[in-house]
């Protein structure tokens, strides 16, 4: 070892007044390792040592934290210090040659080192120490910053990736890997620092013993990963996925995480499992909304197929009226007058309700009016809807059908019923007559043939063409309404005005169902003859 | 997503840009820390720190950043840093980085800062 002492050459100032300066370099804390440098090089001369190193213990070992010389390590253990070593509280002079005399003003510089040695450790504790104090710190500001998303944040991949990232950061960890539960599945949703399941079953014993942090991670979870902790991310309704982290770094390597980090991690994930939430309650309702306007769209549309009024009719009262169970329905009625002044009126019901029959509601209207361009309203007619709406159409799904064609000045009525409920005829006289059907539904099965009736309407007599919306609805006891109870009606009130004709049927069934919802779409078209 | 880093510098008119990308962890730390002694050593005075490819910081990388801070404060030199996430700029001031060590939003103003 070789030691660049001070002597001839050094500093002047520093030759003349060794001391000075000294108490300016303790009062600052960052002057620590020059304050220490200081006081050996003076300890250094006045041992007449050739080489020394100052070693203070930091984690168990001793660092060197000055050197006048080389060749000294910069780690050792206490048990590789020689005898000539000079023992300093929290650390030691290393010497050369060994046991260089310590007397005198080496041996007050001894003692001085040590205060300085003490102090520069202490302050190295407090600095860890609040080093510690802010990271909880950090740590509180994390979950904060996540309790904080719940109502800030609505993007879900920003969210999964904070809360991932955030994870990991927190924990020291090395890898991560957030899942989401989807169709009773947690699927990964992302992953850290390496590969990781692509999907973990919700019930499996190994996991939720794992997640109760009473086993082993399963293997496949993060593979290869050393240590892997994990909690599941809930909230009161049930799961929603695993937030799981692995491999704790720490300055020495890989490590184990401490139970603490554990609760940590079981804190964070309760926040983002709240922050997830909301998201995925917020995506619902949009999606909900969404479905909403498109419902709606639809039931526009609908309303634009179905007739807003009717048409005049020389002698006649003519009145339709449709209120669908859901917002769109499967009911369909359409009022029509021909070029030559005939009425057409058809009454339809597909099988089903919603989306799907209005669908098929739309196909309906589009082919009657085809149809009627090219052919009477007849059963020819009826037969080729029926070939159309079999073709264009679901298995099983049909459509009852009441087409029916009148000559007004004669008052004849000539009607093919395909399936659909009996008219209702009230003669003027009273007596109830009923138009039956004479053919299966339209679209039921290949090749139906269907057969025209006819009846002639007379002054005073009324017609009543229905859906089956309006007949089975139900009472609280399962009671259907029932045609009976619809002619009373009709024969009590024959002579109201048409509109005010279909409010007292509609109260009558509203009072009948007593608060029981809507369950089928209700359709009603009135055509009554005025009474000569 | 991956935890592998690097560390680029660039050197700019006296100031030293460190570029860094991915985790800072231990390894990633270390990795900074290196590049900023070499630095340091070739009489770069005026550091730069350009987070903007970090999304993510652990303890221990923290720590290594302090210990940058100190060694700077050593030699009577700067360090700054630039283009911090929001969350990493919240750490860096809990942590106290950003009493000795100024954050920039981007490298431009630090550069404009830092010659000035």
């Amino acid at each position: 070892m070789s030691l660049p002492l001070p002597g001839p050459g050094s500093d002047p100032a520093a030759e003349a007044a060794p001391w000075a300066g000294l108490l300016e370099l303790a009062r600052q804390e960052s002057a620590d390792p020059l304050l220490l440098r200081r006081l050996v090089e003076l300890w250094a001369r006045a041992s007449g040592a050739r080489a020394v190193a100052l070693y203070l213990e930091q984690g168990g070992l001793l660092r060197r934290e000055v050197a006048l010389g080389d060749g000294f390590p910069s780690v050792l253990d206490r048990e590789d210090l020689g005898d000539g070593a000079v023992p300093l509280p929290g650390g030691a002079l290393v010497v050369d040659p060994p046991a260089a005399a310590a007397n005198g003003a080496a041996a007050e510089l001894t003692l001085l080192l040590g205060v300085v040695a003490t102090n520069r450790r202490l302050r190295q504790q407090i600095k860890t120490e609040r080093f510690q104090v802010n990271y909880r710190i950090v740590e509180l500001e994390a979950l904060y910053d996540v309790g904080l998303a719940v109502a800030g944040t609505l993007d879900r991949e920003r969210l999964a990736e904070e809360v991932l990232l955030r994870a990991i950061s927190l924990l020291d960890a090395r890898r991560a890997a957030l899942y989401l539960i989807d169709d009773g599945h947690y699927r990964l949703d992302r992953a850290f620092g390496g590969e990781a399941a692509a999907e973990l079953a919700v019930g499996d014993p190994g996991l939720v013993r794992f997640l109760a942090g009473e086993g082993p991670a399963p293997p496949e979870l993060l593979p290869e990963a050393k240590y892997v902790i994990g909690v599941p991310i809930q909230v009161e309704s049930g799961p929603r996925g695993v937030l799981a982290v692995g491999d704790k770094e720490t300055r020495r390597g890989l490590a184990p995480f401490p139970e603490g980090d554990r609760r940590i991690l079981v804190l964070f994930a309760n926040q983002a499992a709240l922050a997830l939430e909301n998201v995925r309650l917020h995506q619902q309702a949009i999606e909900t909304e969404r479905l909403e306007r498109e419902m709606e769209l639809a039931a526009e549309i609908q309303r634009l197929i179905l007739p807003t009024g009717a048409p005049p009719v020389p002698g006649y009262a003519l009145h339709g009226w449709n209120r669908p169970a859901r917002q769109v329905g499967g009911d369909y009625f359409d009022l029509l007058t021909l070029s030559d002044e005939r009425l057409v009126l058809t009454v339809g019901d597909v099988s089903g309700k919603g989306v799907p029959a209005a669908l098929m509601v739309s196909t309906l209207h589009s082919a009657l009016r085809l149809l009627l361009d090219r052919f009477p309203p007849g059963p020819e007619l009826v037969e080729r809807l029926s070939a159309h709406v079999l073709d264009s159409s679901a298995p099983n799904k049909f459509i009852t059908l009441l087409l029916a064609e009148l000559d007004p000045p004669r008052g004849a009525l000539r009607y093919v019923n395909a399936g659909h409920n009996p008219g209702l005829l009230l003669r003027a006289g009273g007596a109830v007559e009923m138009l039956n059907a004479c053919g299966l539904p339209v679209g039921l099965i290949p090749g139906s043939r269907y057969q025209a009736r006819s009846v002639e309407l007379r002054p005073g007599d009324l017609l009543c063409l229905y859906s089956d919306g309006i007949t089975e609805c139900l009472s609280p006891d399962d009671e259907e309404f029932g045609s009976e109870r619809l002619a009373c009606l009709l024969a009590a009130d024959r002579d109201l005005p048409l509109p005010e004709l279909v409010e007292r049927i509609d109260r009558a069934t509203t009072l009948f169902a007593a608060g029981r919802p809507q369950a089928d779409d209700q359709t009603l078209v009135l055509l009554r003859r005025n009474a000569a | 997503m991956t935890a592998s880093s690097n560390v680029t510098v660039e050197r700019r008119d006296g100031v030293a840009v460190i570029y860094t990308q991915g985790y800072i962890n231990n390894q990633a730390g270390e990795e900074v820390a290196r590049v900023a002694y070499t630095l340091i050593d070739e009489g770069y005075k005026t550091l730069l720190i350009n987070l903007g490819g970090t999304t993510i910081v652990n303890s221990i990388g923290i720590s290594i950043l302090i210990v940058i801070i100190e060694k700077m404060i050593e030699i009577d030199g700067r360090l700054a840093f630039c283009s911090l996430t929001p969350t990493i700029e919240k750490t860096f001031h809990i942590m106290g980085l950003a009493q000795y060590a100024p954050i920039y939003s981007d490298e431009t103003a630090a550069l404009a800062t830092l010659r000035g």
